[in-house]
């Protein structure tokens, strides 16, 4: 992002949108982007035909086509996609900006919709689980698959047992997590979990899915999409709800990745540090700022331990000390990192991290449930494994 | 209908469904498999540098070269992280059951994956022994079982 064209707040959100979110909306993949995308047009003020480009999501069974017809785009002049699957929301916004800075468009929507609790749930075991004989053609499933290995949240669970191995880290400390975000969708009416409070209690008593990791440590498969609105900040200025600024955004790999979706990033040096580590690198680099600068975050977290293992990557914490951070009451609303004010994917709703970007907006706009005062500097993530993405977002004052 | 609820379905019928065999026929990972065929644990390795290549593949990328194959590495690994399944995802996979990481002791950069059944205790470090585990189709698993106590690893299996 040296390149030509770039520099932070060039280009900026101007428009926000969801659905409800539920266990079964009755409606399909495509009903649902297209009222989660008319939603972000109607907040900007924007009129469909004026959208030339759409970002999305590898794993969306929607296409760009699909949505262009269904929103009546009268002429699509770019489109892309970016995963796998949670890592793309903040790459779709940094296409985004690709796209209007080199001129191939000028008003971008990235969204993201799934069924992801009556259709494809992503915490089952992959589809590919069906059959007799899996792996091979480079997706390594072959040797994760037959010994049982099946869920992103095993995986995540090896992961918080080696940070509990590697650092004594406990599971009050995850548990303290799964309730901060329980605690903002409190106050969040559109939140799955909203009128459900959590205790400490509730959390270490709930059954155990795979050890370390209880019910609690999982997000909520969600039915329902989410969409925003990039354009240049002088176009977004003149939009209903004004700009919110895209400080930077950055996308990363670790070296020695290791190939496939998944279950390959076992084989890394570590797996206590994620790809996450190099991403907050290159965004910090390219914002001019550093975790001292920001005063909310919404960080991707499929998992507690995933949001816990952020903490440290992006530099909030030290490195084993993720979960102190979040049990002292680091991640409240009181505390020096708000995290997660809507209730996250663990209780508002997990809509693959595109819902985390809408509520980033939402606090530099201060328009949410759970706004942090005189938030200017917001941060987003992506999903961690294999690579992941993240964006700044600024006040335009 | 959704492979979730297809899974669902097949978990009602009365037989033990078949566990899932792995592709032993990919050009780049199939050597492994014929590895464990023979009782071998074996590593993808570069001839011209020596670098593991894990998971494996054709080309490597330290030297260049592509004069890569496989060769046996000794049969013993440690524990490096482990997780106890206790919600079932897969008729074919009955919880509890463990799936363990482990670190091999011949080349410790190198992981790989074991089930283990039951709920077996294990600690950081912990000593294993490779098994091989001839399933239905002939497909051979390597598997790791705690070194000084095999036994103990079915103690808690069901």
């Amino acid at each position: 992002m040296s390149g030509t064209g770039w520099r932070p707040g060039a280009c900026a959100i101007a428009g926000i949108g969801m659905t409800d979110f539920s266990r079964d909306s009755g409606r399909s993949d495509l009903t649902l982007a297209t009222q989660a995308v008319l939603a972000a047009l109607d907040d900007a003020g924007l009129a469909a035909s004026e959208v030339d480009g759409i970002v999305r999501c590898d794993m969306d069974l929607v296409r760009h086509n699909d949505l262009a017809e269904a929103l009546g785009i009268r002429q699509l002049s770019y489109w892309g996609e970016c995963g796998p699957g949670g890592v793309a929301p903040c790459a779709l916004v940094g296409q985004a900006v690709g796209a209007i800075l080199s001129g191939q468009a000028d008003t971008v929507v990235a969204f993201r919709s799934l069924n992801g609790r009556s259709g494809r749930r992503y915490g089952a075991a992959p589809a590919s689980a069906a059959q007799q004989v899996v792996g091979g053609g480079a997706t390594y499933d072959e040797f994760f698959l037959p010994h049982g290995l099946l869920t992103a949240g095993q995986m995540f669970a090896l992961m918080a047992q080696r940070h509990m191995i590697e650092y004594g880290s406990t599971p009050e400390q995850l548990g303290s997590i799964a309730i901060a975000c329980r605690d903002r969708a409190l106050a969040n009416p559109a939140a799955q979990m909203h009128g459900r409070p959590l205790t400490m209690d509730d959390y270490l008593s709930a059954r155990m899915i795979s050890s370390p990791l209880r019910l609690y440590d999982y997000c909520l498969e969600t039915d329902g999409a989410a969409a925003v609105v990039v354009t240049s900040t002088a176009r977004a200025r003149d939009c209903r709800n004004g700009a919110a600024l895209i400080q930077a955004v950055a996308q990363a790999s670790l070296p020695g990745t290791q190939p496939g979706t998944m279950f390959p990033v076992l084989m890394r040096d570590s797996i206590t540090s994620l790809s996450s580590r190099a991403v907050a690198e290159l965004l910090w680099a390219r914002s001019g700022l550093g975790p001292a600068d920001v005063d909310v975050a919404q960080l991707y977290d499929c998992f507690t331990i995933t949001l816990l293992l952020q903490l440290e990557d992006y530099g909030f914490a030290k490195r084993g000390e993720g979960g102190a951070f979040a049990a002292d009451g680091g991640i409240g609303l009181d505390g020096p990192l708000p995290c997660n004010t809507s209730g996250g994917h663990l209780s508002e709703g997990y809509i693959h991290g595109m819902n985390h970007i809408v509520e980033a907006v939402r606090q530099i706009r201060g328009t949410s449930s759970a706004q942090v005062p005189g938030a200017e500097v917001s941060l987003v993530t992506s999903a961690p494994p294999p690579a992941s993405s993240a964006l700044i977002l600024t006040a335009d004052r | 209908m959704t492979t979730a609820q297809s899974v669902h379905a097949q978990a009602a019928e009365p037989a033990q469904p078949t566990r899932l065999a792995p592709a032993v026929s990919d050009p780049d990972t199939g050597g492994f498999f014929a590895a464990a065929a023979r009782g071998e644990v074996a590593l993808r390795y570069c001839a011209g540098c020596g670098a593991v290549l894990h998971l494996p593949r054709a080309y490597c990328w330290h030297c260049g070269g592509w004069d890569t194959g496989y060769r046996a590495v000794p049969p013993r690994a440690r524990v490096y992280s482990w997780t106890v399944v206790e919600h079932q995802v897969h008729p074919a996979y009955p919880v509890p059951y463990t799936v363990a990481l482990v670190e091999l002791a011949g080349e410790p950069a190198a992981r790989l994956v074991t089930h283990l059944p039951g709920r077996p205790a294990l600690h950081p470090g912990q000593e294993l022994r490779a098994c091989f585990e001839r399933l239905e189709n002939g497909t051979v698993l390597v598997q790791w079982r705690p070194a000084d106590a095999e036994e103990e690893a079915n103690d808690d299996a069901t």
